[in-house]
């Protein structure tokens, strides 16, 4: 760590962790909610629906914070400057956890916006509002006094500017059911295969930079061609969930055609990765940070790259669309592409800033490969959930429950192996935590 | 491939990509006007809408497949289950899901924001969606039942139950739903006529009867059906 200001980082990344660690512990109530049987008296008091929306919006709220502490920890570097104001990063960091805190509050008692993932209630919005852009003018200030400016971070601004611009289609009441899931999606498929794509882009670029110590002008031309195709094929993309909402027809081609392509952009970075680590030029110091930056743009292409493939493809969608196999498509992608790249700069960062050079990496070897591989299986598990799903009640038409009695079974496993995956993180927790020098080779 | 190139590729790939992209949204705003009948959209369904979002009927219910995958999807309940079918649901989950290893809370929803929900989901059933979702689609045939009807053993008043959404809430042999009563003996209750007289018009029979009347069968699968049930003993 070479700024003071950087220091802020280490608060987000560790509010995260614990963020983290809750989702899953609704993740598991969520699953087992699915195998067994939850009594009438717990259901009208604590519904699935209330749990639900707690798992998905600490989703957001953690990996919000994670790409913004990366953002407050590359910034200082790339423009060689301290950040504009450490006091606004910290009003922005209490501004948010207590809008999250209170939306989490909020829901147990019915307080709810009531739209999927777009729960937290309007007034909060305007909370949530105001603390990015108090994020974006102090990350944008510290540019524009720094006066130097790469593609590293004009990737990084311009993703989350354009990832705030699109929190706001979130926020109005729609008459219209049709157009409500039209704009519905601007802010979910337009953040997760658009703005955060760029975000991600930017960060991986950075840590690759500097691990490899390959050239600049080497990773940031590779960054412009993924962002392009990203975005290209990201964009009108989008039609892949405009196939049955009652849109034009037209949006079966268009979606199924650019979404076809959005694996493109996703195996140039594993390509890129694995060629950057082959022409290092610096020493690895740090095996662990490397493995999970690979495992990530491994776990990216899985979940994100074949099984979005293979699930919008109008002609399968047409039996998988709002099915398991959706579930275990959003499980590996959101694990492989955002979760893996947070914790890749977890352990890039907070070793750092805690200034050990050369971590232990014994107990976050064990937490990455425990978490990967029940993550890796539990896509797997919804998966045939959803196969089975897709094939009893839309083929074969034998209705919802019919299915969901086959399916038992395998959200049973599914339930088994997320506290597998829990463990991993209680681990990974604890590990970043209270990180430790490595001992010197004797 | 030089860095200039990259960049290029960069503003040209974004660019066309929003352009086209906002072009086409305009004019799905257009046809979006007659594909979900916009003329019907009522105040009704508006405030169906409000009470939907109210009570967060979208965490655990799918409509036009999107949402949580907890419960069944809404788009076509109203021709799934029929307007009582869901007030009763909605009023008496605890009574309706007796039976149901899966639950549904009781919000005390009003009967107002009932009839709301209820012109809120019959507007929405009526969206020209692409024939979705599958399980409901009146113009097809199930794979299922081809493949039954085809000769795999299966009388066609077999192939009917099974692919005409009577599993949705009886069952056979522990298959099925628990919301109407499991008919694996209901032959020695009722006979042929009897059943096709119930199934057509399930009130005509018993005024307090929950079943809607299965407008969609054609005679001859209410006939086939019947038969089927009534060897059941």
């Amino acid at each position: 760590m070479k700024y003071r200001s950087q220091n802020i980082a280490y608060w987000y990344f560790t509010i995260a962790l614990l963020l983290f660690a809750l989702q899953v512990v609704v993740g598991l109530w969520l699953a087992f909610s699915y195998s067994f049987t939850v009594p009438q008296w717990i259901v009208d008091k604590f519904s699935f629906a209330t749990a639900r929306a707690m798992h998905t919006n600490l989703l957001v709220l953690w990996m919000l914070l994670g790409f913004m502490g990366g953002t407050y920890y590359i910034v200082p570097e790339e423009t060689k400057s301290e950040i504009y104001s450490s006091k606004l990063a910290w009003i922005q960091l209490v501004a948010l956890v207590a809008t999250g805190v209170a939306a989490l509050v909020g829901f147990v008692f019915g307080w709810t916006q009531g739209r999927p993932l777009l729960e937290i209630p309007r007034p909060l919005d305007i909370v949530v509002v105001v603390g990015a852009l108090i994020f974006l003018f102090n990350v944008g200030m510290t540019m524009y006094k720094a006066k130097r400016w790469t593609a590293i971070q004009g990737t990084l601004l311009g993703g989350l500017v354009f990832l705030a611009l699109l929190y706001l289609f979130g926020i109005p009441f729609y008459k219209n059911e049709v157009i409500d899931w039209y704009y519905w999606w601007w802010v979910i498929h337009l953040w997760v295969e658009g703005a955060w794509e760029l975000v991600t882009a930017a960060i991986f670029a950075f840590v690759l930079m500097k691990l490899t110590g390959v050239d600049r002008q080497v990773v940031e031309k590779w960054l412009y061609v993924e962002i392009g195709l990203f975005l290209f094929t990201g964009i009108v993309g989008t039609g892949h969930h405009y196939y049955w909402i009652g849109a034009p027809k037209y949006w079966l081609w268009f979606g199924g055609i650019f979404s076809a392509l959005e694996p493109l952009p996703i195996l140039l970075m594993l390509i890129d990765t694995m060629q950057h680590v082959k022409q290092r030029r610096t020493e690895i110091k740090n095996p662990l940070t490397w493995t999970i930056a690979i495992g990530c743009a491994v776990m990216h292409m899985i979940g994100a790259g074949v099984w979005g493939f293979m699930h919008t493809l109008p002609q399968i969608n047409y039996y998988t669309h709002g099915s398991q196999v959706t579930v275990s498509h959003g499980h590996l992608a959101f694990f492989g592409a955002y979760a893996l790249l947070n914790i890749m700069v977890f352990y890039y960062a907070m070793p750092k800033i805690k200034g050990i050079e050369v971590y232990d990496p014994s107990r976050g070897k064990v937490a990455f490969w425990t978490m990967s591989t029940a993550m890796m299986l539990m896509g797997l598990s919804f998966g045939i959930a959803g196969v089975v799903q897709s094939y009893i009640e839309r083929v074969l038409g034998m209705g919802y429950m019919a299915a969901q009695s086959y399916m038992r079974l395998w959200l049973g496993v599914t339930f088994f192996l997320g506290i597998f995956f829990f463990v991993g993180v209680l681990i990974m927790v604890t590990d970043l935590l209270t990180l430790r020098p490595a001992r010197r080779r004797a | 491939m030089t860095l200039s190139q990259g960049k290029a590729l960069f503003i040209w790939g974004t660019v066309i990509s929003a352009v086209l992209f906002l072009g086409l949204t305009w004019d799905t705003h257009r046809q979006v006007e007659a594909l979900s009948h916009v003329d019907k959209l009522s105040d009704d369904v508006v405030e169906g809408k409000r009470a939907f979002e109210k009570y967060n009927c979208n965490d655990c219910h799918t409509i036009l497949g999107f949402g949580a995958y907890y419960a069944p999807d809404l788009t076509k309940v109203v021709q799934r289950i029929g307007e009582d079918g869901i007030r009763f649901r909605v009023t008496n989950p605890e009574k309706a899901f007796a039976a149901s290893w899966r639950k549904m809370p009781n919000q005390k929803v009003s009967v107002a924001e009932i009839d709301d929900l209820i012109a809120f989901f019959t507007w929405v059933g009526n969206v020209e969606n692409g024939d979705w979702p599958p399980q409901d689609s009146k113009k097809r045939l199930s794979r299922g039942e081809e493949r039954m009807v085809a000769g795999t053993g299966l009388s066609a008043g077999a192939a009917v139950f099974q692919s005409r959404g009577c599993m949705n809430c009886h069952s056979l042999q522990g298959t099925g739903g628990s919301f109407g009563s499991a008919l694996d003996a209901i032959g020695r209750k009722l006979k042929r006529e009897q059943i096709e007289r119930y199934v057509r018009n399930p009130k005509a029979v018993n005024p307090k009867a929950l079943m809607p009347a299965q407008k969609d069968l054609s005679d001859k699968e209410l006939e086939e059906v019947a038969r089927f049930l009534a060897n059941l003993k």
